[in-house]
């Protein structure tokens, strides 16, 4: 007869960023008598997860089934929607592209229309017409979140998020409070094995001194690149990236002006690459510099007054979960924040823990099924970036590094014969990837059976897309109004909470 | 861009039957400006014809070739299929629902099996299949076609049983309709490229000398091209699925009704499938010759077939395994040719059409077979194959039966590494080893795992959280919406009926 597992009696979290914060609020959510405590340990620069402003689509899921609300996240975060990322100059100066989040990309389309009409070699440079649905309304400025109770021609549409990172992060601070999280501050003075390839109690210091020690049957580590739980273990092992993706400093400027733009930039000059990030709260501009830029260059190419400069190892953990140690973020993985994926992955990562979320006693084989998926989001990660430094363009600004063998069969496969075989865990839909390969100027082999098709089928999905965007500019107001109404207060200010958690 | 810088290449196909007309027909409907298509057929040589039961994943194909299903059904003589119902698997006298569906929904992120286990525990659950409406469904010989939505209605799919010795001429006429040429004659040799070791033409028994660029051998077991010529080493899976032959025997109607599934009866040293058709019911004996000879098979499937015998039981004989490679030089197999597990789960028509769909999408291009495409076909005809078998093995030995030599031997053996995991995973966590590229995914192996009384050690915790009173109401409540839901379906005959179009005028 099949027992419940008995539940973990307390969980530790290590780590004062948002990652941690977030992770202390869902096994809140998930395990309500289970005890919380976030060990709130100092922040670390490099922490890209933890800084993020922004994550993709999957994290307006989570936040769905953690109870935070969307409006919350507009009203008290200065959240915003990101409908694309938007390429310059990656596959050739001049050129750019775009990738829309969500499947719209319908696979009939994935033929000469989307060719012609969304990019390739007959756009190689200068801007093409808007291959998407996303594209049209981000040109137009024009977006509403689809009320959910009607269709709409909206509905194929999908989005990210955008915040102020600290006011999101004591939005979740707030919840966790109120769901009885408990939160100490402190640093780790030594941990206590527990015999049993983890850790058994941490022992915590302030200024010096040895505040008690926190015992818990998980560990969650959220403590940024040193992943100071994790690293500590035996078992614990990193790899190193570096082989695939160049050496990088980050120089951050200071934050610009506020906006409200449905898109996101990433453009690429002689010095690296330079994402522009349209905040509600400020833009955002954030300079990947090649190896070989002198600062006096670096200065000029940001453009901006600069904030910071930081410098990153670029791995992931080996296994993400050791003992009874599981690492989350930039614990698990760290990288540069090209493409938002950091969070991204974090929350990723997050979801897996909550469905595999163990019993009291860890299982060995539970383990090893969490480390078989947690790594192969992490490697697509790293091919998803690496992706990035192989553009046309982009391996004169970088150099030439080896390609992972993962990523070279799938560029291989895109490039002669225009398909992308089916990555397990992958950080974007297929439709996402395969925008983002055009937008980068890869350019796409034709496959067999576009080979053999109608050109009236391209002409007719061509004029069936007009229609839809057609109706979807109808339907759509401006962004800017649209926000404006999301700031009304409907109610007396939304808690952030939805409801109890549904059994 | 259609075909103007390549010529097309000249593709044929060897074998008439379910695959090779698949192939031909697949190939020449979406491919028409990639490729001319010849398939050779013999009259002397006999259809194998396996497969009379089929998973939902045709229903693509065969819409994906622009066939209209009423037509295909009419022809085929087809009844629609909600999943299998095994018999006596895990222990004599016990059956459970292998359905095209999924079972209950999960609840706070956790999956619903873990609910149903915490319930069993307490002696509150229902048998699980109660809360799969395509089980319950199957229970009340009922059918409608599913909901487009995300509703309850929504939660299950259809396959079709049909006469698979139709299927092939169904799709021969299919095939010629859109430029497929055919040749009826006997290949009595096969040419290869003395340098590169190529197939260059096959030549038939009357002089007829076919040339290809690339040869796709669905000569059935023998394959006379990827076996027989390029002697492409076969991995033979006979330890882990012992069953090698089948003996098949096409029954008359005992009742009027007609169930909208398949029953799989294990058998002393195999199994027994009774599949309804529209105008009579196939019966075979699926068993292991190591543990039975063909005679006394025959006669006890005489025994136990439901239904007047039409005709006299018919010995298939089958190994189980796949080519190391199924691509190989300019030849690939598929059908049997290729690979073949054994008739459980009706696996056999989907892998072929695995690999015709594979074939189209890594097909040659500017006329040259390049060795990454091959073997990219190859990754991926191998993982396919490899998920299956895991799944099929575990038919076999999640069993307490210990009646017979054969399901002492399958309850003992030493499963692949790949499935061991798989079981120790479940029976210490109850989870499910995910992948999201494959043909069997949780809700199947649940339905195996609980079905054949292998229940794990160990459930997730939090399912008992929430106010146990609250959850068991809300899972009554859905085996009521089910309930309720089943009884407004007709039955399956009424259906049929009600749509004349998919109806033999035999039946």
């Amino acid at each position: 007869m099949s027992q419940a597992r008995e539940r973990l009696r307390r969980i530790c979290i290590a780590g004062s960023g948002q990652v941690a914060v977030i992770t202390a609020l869902a096994l809140r959510r998930t395990v309500p008598d289970t005890e919380v405590v976030v060990l709130g340990l100092p922040g670390d620069p490099a922490a890209y997860a933890d800084r993020a402003a922004t994550a993709l689509p999957y994290t307006n899921k989570l936040h769905d089934r953690i109870g935070i609300t969307e409006e919350a996240i507009i009203q008290q975060a200065a959240g915003s929607h990101r409908l694309l990322m938007r390429y310059f100059g990656w596959g050739a100066e001049g050129q750019s592209g775009a990738m829309p989040y969500g499947a719209q990309l319908d696979a009939q389309w994935r033929t000469r229309f989307a060719k012609e009409w969304g990019g390739g070699p007959r756009n190689a440079a200068g801007r093409r017409p808007a291959g998407s649905l996303a594209e049209v309304l981000a040109d137009a400025a024009r977006f509403a979140v689809p009320p959910g109770d009607m269709p709409t021609p909206l509905d194929d549409i999908d989005y990210a998020l955008r915040w102020n990172m600290p006011a999101y992060r004591d939005l979740m601070v707030s919840i966790a409070q109120q769901l009885g999280v408990n939160h100490v501050v402190g640093d780790i003075a030594a941990l206590e094995p527990n015999g049993q390839g983890g850790i058994a109690s941490v022992a915590v210091e302030q200024q010096g001194q040895i505040q008690g020690k926190i015992e818990a049957d998980l560990f969650v580590d959220c403590s940024g690149p040193a992943a100071r739980l994790l690293s500590a273990l035996p078992e614990a092992k990193r790899m190193d990236w570096s082989t695939f993706l160049p050496a990088l400093r980050l120089l951050h400027g200071k934050p610009q002006q506020g906006m409200l733009a449905l898109e996101d930039r990433a453009s690429l000059l002689p010095e690296g690459w330079l994402v522009e990030f349209a905040g509600a709260d400020g833009l955002q501009i954030t300079l990947g510099l090649a190896e070989s830029i002198s600062e006096q260059d670096a200065l000029q190419a940001l453009g901006v007054e600069p904030a910071e400069m930081v410098t990153l190892a670029q791995g992931c953990a080996k296994d993400a979960w050791a003992g009874n140690v599981v690492a989350l973020g930039d614990a698990a993985a760290s990288f540069e924040p090209l493409g938002h994926l950091n969070l991204d992955l974090a929350h990723r990562q997050l979801g897996l823990l909550l469905e595999m979320l163990p019993g009291r006693v860890v299982e060995p084989l539970e383990r090893a099924e969490f480390n078989r998926r947690a790594a192969l989001m992490a490697q697509q990660v790293r091919d998803t970036l690496a992706t990035h430094y192989v553009a046309p363009r982009a391996r004169g600004v970088f150099g030439e590094k080896p390609l992972p063998e993962s990523l070279l069969h799938v560029l291989d496969q895109y490039t002669r014969r225009g398909r992308l075989p089916f990555r397990e865990e992958a950080a974007l839909l297929n439709q996402e990837y395969m925008a983002l390969l055009g937008a980068l100027g890869f350019p796409a082999g034709v496959t067999p059976q576009s080979q053999s098709q109608d050109p009236g089928e391209a002409e007719a999905a061509r004029t069936a897309f007009e229609v839809q965007a057609r109706q979807a500019l109808q339907f759509a107001p401006p962004y800017q109004q649209f926000m404006a109404q999301m700031m009304q207060p409907q109610q007396p200010a939304d808690s952030g909470i939805a409801g109890d958690l549904q059994y | 861009m259609s075909g103007v810088n390549s010529k097309k290449m000249r593709v044929v196909v060897l074998g008439g039957g379910t695959a090779g007309w698949m192939t031909a027909a697949g190939i020449a409907k979406l491919l028409p400006d990639l490729a001319s298509v010849d398939l050779i057929e013999s009259q002397d040589i006999g259809i194998v014809g396996v497969g009379e039961a089929t998973l939902p994943h045709i229903r693509g194909f065969v819409e994906r070739l622009g066939i209209d299903e009423a037509a295909f059904m009419k022809a085929t003589h087809a009844t629609y299929k909600l999943g299998i119902d095994f018999r006596d698997f895990g222990r004599i006298g016990e059956s459970y629902i292998h359905p095209f569906g999924s079972f209950g929904e999960e609840v706070g992120g956790i999956g619903f099996h873990h609910y149903w286990l915490e319930l069993q525990r307490q002696g509150l659950a229902a048998e699980l299949g109660e809360y799969s409406l395509a089980v319950a469904a199957c229970r009340a010989n009922r059918f409608t076609p599913p909901a487009q939505d995300s509703s309850l209605a929504s939660t299950y799919g259809y396959a079709y049983q049909f006469d698979a010795t139709l299927f092939g001429p169904f799709m021969r006429e299919f095939g010629t309709s859109i430029g497929v040429t055919r040749h009826e004659g006997l290949v009595v040799d096969v040419e290869r490229d003395p340098e590169s070791g190529d197939v260059t033409a096959l030549l038939l028994k009357d002089g007829r000398r076919i040339e290809g660029d690339l040869f796709v051998d669905c000569s059935g077991f023998r394959s006379l091209l990827l076996g027989q010529t390029l002697e492409e080493e076969w991995e033979d899976w006979t330890h882990w699925l012992p069953c090698d032959r089948a003996a098949a025997m096409p029954c008359t109607h005992k009742t009027s009704d007609i169930r909208p599934y398949t029953i799989a009866t294990a058998m002393p040293a195999g199994w027994r499938w009774q599949i309804p058709l529209q105008h009579r019911m196939g019966n075979g004996y699926v068993f292991s010759s190591a543990h039975l000879d063909e005679d006394a098979a025959c006669e006890a499937l005489r025994k136990a077939a439901e239904g007047d015998p039409l005709a006299d039981p018919r010995i298939l004989k089958f190994r189980p395994g796949r080519r190391k490679h199924s691509w190989s030089h300019n030849v690939l197999g598929v059908g049997l040719a290729g690979g073949f597990l054994e008739p459980l789960e009706s696996t056999s028509i989907y892998l072929a059409q695995m690999a015709i769909t594979y074939l189209i999408e890594m097909f040659p291009q500017d006329g040259k077979i390049d060795p990454r495409d091959r073997d990219e076909f190859n990754r991926l005809v191998d993982m396919e194959y490899d998920r299956v078998r895991d799944f099929l093995i575990l038919h076999y030995h999640a069993t307490t039966r210990d009646d017979s030599d054969f399901w002492n031997h399958v309850r003992t053996m030493q499963v692949p590494d790949t499935l061991a995991d798989k079981l120790e995973l479940w029976k210490r966590a109850a989870r499910i080893e995910k992948y999201s590229d494959g043909l069997f995914y949780d809700a199947s192996w649940i339905a195996v795992y609980i079905g054949q009384g292998m229940l794990p050690d160990a459930h997730d915790s939090r399912v008992s959280l929430p106010d146990p009173g609250r959850v068991s109401g809300a899972m009554d409540n859905l085996r009521k919406e089910i309930a309720s839901q089943v009884n407004a379906m007709p039955g399956h005959m009424d259906y049929l009926k009600s749509e004349a179009a998919r109806l033999a005028e035999a039946a």
